[in-house]
């Protein structure tokens, strides 16, 4: 492991030195994730460009429209955020589920997107909720929306110039019910071996809008619209929310690791959507 | 009576404020670093290692290889015990992936780790084989050409006629149950610090056995053994990882070549994953029953993955063999119980060792039996169990057996007879189930101590048992404070330091209570018949007439005439008393080809029940309620024996439920402890209890395992209890329950 570690004050100047290191370079944040990496020597950059001197990157802002979250702010900071436990308590649910205590006070979300490890918590629930990442290079900012920011098995958007500077939230309906499922395969402190999170809107009885993701089971975590407009302008009785469940079951391509087979996870996914629906219509919110 | 109180661990201060001394702390004036180069196939030909361009890298002091041994005047490349089979650095021959092949000493490890790219190595490879049965088939590439069919050790136990025993059954059963490689996973990983001066070698080291690393360090180097110094300060784990020598030939060696610095070894969490691990195993148990539940036969076959080296595969395939077998009453038996070698890293001992996986199976299978037979689980365990005055499998007749209250503690601390409490809704089922375990300890083995008392009444233990977080030298301190009348506050422990602390045979095998917990005793005897001695002259009587207790020697027919220990001292000049203490069994032979004999001075005995909830649509086990009990014979300390029982039952939890080695190829695809994953403390069982039970006039019995072997067939049974799945291999994941429930609705349907 030799690199060189450099820690700017501004974001110009980190921006600066990602666009000069380019490829070489890899950007340091909570450090829970590339210090390992580094460790099992799976990287190896030449420039590792600490963010954590940067002011003003941690932050939770609440607008009218929705929130935005700083890069910087830790997964335990969102898990006790009066506003996200409020109007997002899905998000404070997935924040609050990460690894252990120890690892949420260190952990960034900004760190937890780029890392983009299929077998993370907050990057469902993000996804239910319609997330958008800015990201900031010299070359100028962008603003991505998050299924097109998760490309695949750790791969984002992200180029290696690029930081990212905010994370918006865009408000949900009023009224809405959430949830957010983790389920651990092994211990009580593990990554998930599925995940979903789902928001849904109801009039009576009747369902006027449902967002499900499903995370951890696949390279991405994933969202069917065609499947959640099966629920649209019904009531979610067992019969609906089955086939709901057999929709993101049947339609998810899913992976095999230690925390369980890809059949294991497609029976995952069937059952952990229908709890999660079960919730949802008996009121949770 | 310092025995039988909760006092706490002498270094609790220290343990609490993180100033305990692990030797991974250890730093000494001009150290270097020690960095291991290693194999990345698992088995090849070596045709060069070139490190030349490693060696003129600045920073770089020394770089050991294979050739450094060659010449009558070096030291042994290999090492091992009985079977010398093993090389501090491989030679031509690779034959696991993560096999050391040169060793760096380097001024720092940013260096170390930039010579490693700069070492060569070409080789040619051989195929190579993992799966132990696989590894016995003819044709199967062989690692070691002086064991062509890859049997490190058969050991054998023929009792009785098998073939009436299986032709009286009613019933013949016969299941086939498999363990997974574990790792120890102790939380301080493998160190050793070594140092040469004036041909003299001291080695610094997280060891359970420091006179073992001692004896082998002299074979290695052909040194008098008073010039091998071995200090172990207390370990960060050890789980019985640390019972034999693993890197301490490795440090001697490059602290060897480097001279006059020492070097310090120490191990990465990954490299701890090719250090040593938990034999694999297979076991095939079938055995013959009536009707009413009365064994006629068993017959067991044991495959143990022993890994690329014998290491101490050769001692523990001969106990495995008898832990396979289950405590119960049974005529005819026939045990195989074979160690093999394949190309994967070292397996060896894991608490409770070889045990776990045979309890897993005679234990499962008891279960699968009482269901068969439709008896009891409990009724059909407690009507064979072993009493004391029956002969087990090996022939030996038994004493001081208490495997029916074990059980029975057990089963009805967590009520065993009463109701479960209804199922909640249908998704979650519950189930109860229990099990019970034997083994043997080391026989013919020795411990030996040190009892200092000064003049001013402070009292110096010297032992050679190591202190692993167990506890060990506080029991000790108890024993010894007891046995001389002193407050345990005056009481210091020291050691081990082979230089200054009595030979030990090792702290494994739940066995340095016990022994060296009788040593102390004897020591103890000792030195208040000096005391009774000195004291004489002064009091005018003989010491025959003199008792010592309670810090004073007094006239036994008058308690009034009585004189301080310091007194005693003071009044004759005296600046200490020394006494030694010894303790041995000699106890322990087996017959090679029928494994007839006596095996063992004592067993250990211990057993679980508990009750789970399991989740039918996920397979997901939750242990709700843990009680476990063991035969402790005489308690030194409630407290810390309550922690080794429950500390069991949480260690248990993670073999049963959680932890595997991947393998991929002979490379452990999971080598850090996010993926190999260990129980958090929030997997723990809401109600954890326990009981170590006592007997009038016994003495110490160990405790440190007891409780671990029970805890997967406990659970699993318990899951069949509720779900009707029965799972025969380890670990008992979510996805292997939710299959074998699947599997018998689909066979019902
Ligand atoms: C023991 C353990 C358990 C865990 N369990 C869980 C779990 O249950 N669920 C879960 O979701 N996660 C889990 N994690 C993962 C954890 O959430 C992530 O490691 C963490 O969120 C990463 O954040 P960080 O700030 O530490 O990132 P770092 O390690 O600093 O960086 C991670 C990656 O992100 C990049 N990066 C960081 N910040 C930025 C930025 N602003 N712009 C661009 N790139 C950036 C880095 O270059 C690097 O590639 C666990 C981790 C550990 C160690």
């Amino acid at each position: 492991m030799s690199f060189e570690l450099l820690q700017p004050d501004s974001l110009p100047g980190a921006l600066k030195a990602l666009a000069q290191h380019g490829d070489e370079a890899k950007v340091l944040a909570g450090g829970t994730a590339i210090v390992l990496m580094l460790q099992q020597k799976l990287i190896a950059p030449t420039v590792l460009v600490s963010v954590g001197r940067i002011p003003d990157l941690a932050y939770i802002r609440s607008e009218p429209d929705g929130i935005h979250v700083g890069p910087l702010t830790t997964l335990r900071d969102m898990e006790r955020s009066l506003v996200i436990q409020t109007h997002f308590p899905l998000l404070a649910q997935a924040s609050g589920e990460v690894g252990n205590i120890r690892v949420r006070n260190q952990a960034t979300l900004g760190g937890n997107l780029a890392e983009a490890d299929y077998a993370s918590d907050p990057p469902t629930a993000l996804l239910a909720l319609g997330t958008q990442v800015t990201a900031t290079s010299l070359r100028g900012e962008r603003t991505i929306p998050l299924e097109d920011f998760l490309i695949g098995f750790y791969t984002t958007d992200l180029e290696p110039d690029e930081l990212i500077t905010d994370v918006f939230i865009p408000a949900s309906a009023p009224g809405s019910r959430t949830t957010y499922l983790k389920y651990r395969s092994r211990s009580s402190e593990d990554r998930p071996c599925a995940c979903v999170a789902a928001i849904a809107a109801f009039e009576a009885e009747t369902c006027t809008d449902l967002r499900v993701a499903v995370g951890a089971a696949s390279e991405v975590p994933q969202r069917l619209p065609a499947v959640e407009n099966l629920a649209r302008g019904q009531a979610l009785t067992d019969e609906l929310i089955g086939e709901i469940a057999a929709g993101y079951a049947d339609n998810i391509d899913t992976l095999e690791d230690i925390r369980g087979s890809a059949w294991y996870r497609t029976q995952m996914i069937r059952i952990h959507v229908v709890r999660a629906l079960e919730e949802l219509r008996n009121g949770r919110r | 009576m310092a025995v039988g109180k909760s006092v706490p661990m002498l270094d609790s201060v220290a343990r609490v404020t993180g100033t305990v001394p692990y030797p991974s702390n250890l730093k000494l004036p001009d150290m270097l670093v020690g960095k291991i180069f290693r194999s990345r196939v698992p088995h090849a030909h070596v045709m060069k290692l070139d490190v030349s361009a490693a060696e003129r890298l600045p920073g770089v002091v020394a770089i050991v290889t294979a050739a450094d041994f060659a010449g009558d005047d070096k030291p042994n490349l290999h090492f091992g015990s009985p079977i010398q089979d093993q090389p501090i650095v491989a030679g031509d021959r690779i034959r696991y992936i993560g096999e050391p092949l040169a060793l760096i000493a380097a001024e720092s490890a940013a260096v170390a780790d930039q010579a490693m790219d700069l070492i060569e190595l070409e080789y040619e490879e051989l195929s190579a084989v993992f799966d132990a049965e696989q590894a016995m088939l003819p044709g199967a590439p062989i690692l070691h050409e002086a064991s062509p069919d890859n049997i490190v050790r058969h050991s054998k136990l023929r009792r009785g006629d098998i073939d009436a025993g299986f032709a009286a059954a009613d019933e013949i059963v016969e299941e086939v149950f498999s363990s997974p490689m574990a790792q120890q996973a102790s939380l301080e990983t493998h160190v050793a610090t070594a140092r040469w001066k004036e041909g003299k070698l001291t080695v610094w080291t997280g060891s359970q056995s420091p006179y073992t690393v001692r004896r082998v360090l002299g074979a290695i180097f052909d040194l008098d053994l008073e010039n091998v110094r071995v200090i172990v300060p207390p370990l960060g784990g050890g789980f019985g990882g640390k019972g034999n020598v693993r890197i301490q030939p490795m440090a001697a060696a490059l602290a060897w070549k480097v001279g006059n610095r020492p070097v310090k070894l120490m191990m990465t969490r990954a490299e701890e994953f090719v250090t040593v691990t938990k034999h694999a195993a297979k076991i095939m148990i079938k055995s013959g029953v009536k009707f009413d539940g009365t064994f006629t036969a068993r017959e067991v076959s044991i495959y143990w993955n022993g890994g690329a080296y014998a290491s101490s595969s050769a001692h523990l395939v001969p106990a495995g063999m008898l832990r396979a077998i289950g405590p119960y009453r049974i005529p005819a038996v026939h045990v195989d119980s074979y160690g093999i070698y394949t190309n994967l890293p070292i397996a060896a001992a894991y608490r409770g060792a070889m045990s776990s996986q045979g309890v897993f199976a005679h234990e499962s299978h008891m279960d699968t039996i009482a269901h068969l037979l439709g008896i009891d689980p409990l009724e059909l365990r407690t009507k064979n169990l072993l009493r004391t005055d029956d002969l087990f499998a090996t022939g030996e007749r038994l004493h001081d057996i208490h495997f029916v209250e074990c059980l029975e503690a057990a089963a009805y601390g967590l009520g065993w007879h009463e109701p479960l409490q209804s199922d909640n809704g249908t998704i979650k089922k519950r189930g109860r189930g229990l099990a019970v375990m034997m083994k043997n300890t080391i026989a013919n083995s020795y411990s030996e101590c040190r009892i200092e008392l000064d003049a001013e009444g402070r009292v110096t233990l010297f032992v050679s048992t190591v202190e692993m977080g167990q506890g060990g030298h506080t029991a000790l301190a108890q024993i010894a404070a007891e046995a001389l009348g002193v407050p345990i506050e005056v009481l210091a422990v020291t050691g081990p330091d082979t230089a200054e602390t009595p030979p030990d045979a090792q702290t494994a095998s739940s066995r340095s209570t016990h022994m060296m917990g009788n040593a102390v005793l004897d020591g103890a005897a000792s030195l208040r018949q000096q005391l009774a001695e000195a004291a004489a002259p002064i009091l005018e009587w003989s010491p025959d007439d003199l008792s010592v207790a309670d810090g004073y020697v007094f006239v036994t027919t008058q308690p009034q005439a009585r004189i301080p220990y310091t007194e005693v001292l003071g009044r004759n000049n005296i600046d200490a008393l020394t006494a030694t203490g010894k303790y041995s069994t000699n106890e322990g032979k087996l017959d090679p080809d029928t494994g007839q004999g006596i095996s063992t001075p004592d067993w250990h005995q211990g057993a679980g029940a508990c009750e789970v909830e399991v989740d039918t649509q996920t397979g997901k086990v939750t242990v709700l309620r843990y009680h476990s009990a063991s035969f402790a014979g005489r308690v030194v300390n409630p407290t810390l024996a309550g922690l080794q029982n429950d500390g069991n039952v949480i260690f248990g939890m993670g073999a049963s439920l959680l932890e595997e080695v991947a393998i991929d190829g002979g490379q452990i695809t999971n080598p850090n402890l996010s993926d190999y994953m260990l129980p958090s403390f929030l997997d723990t069982p809401v109600e954890l209890k326990n009981v170590s039970l006592e007997e009038e006039g016994s003495s110490f019995q160990g405790i440190g395992e007891m409780t671990l072997p029970p805890v997967a067939p406990a659970i699993a049974n318990a899951i069949y209890d509720a779900v009707g799945a029965r799972i025969r291999d380890l670990p008992l994941t979510a996805e292997k329950v939710l299959r074998g429930i699947q599997g018998r609705t689909d066979h019902e349907r």
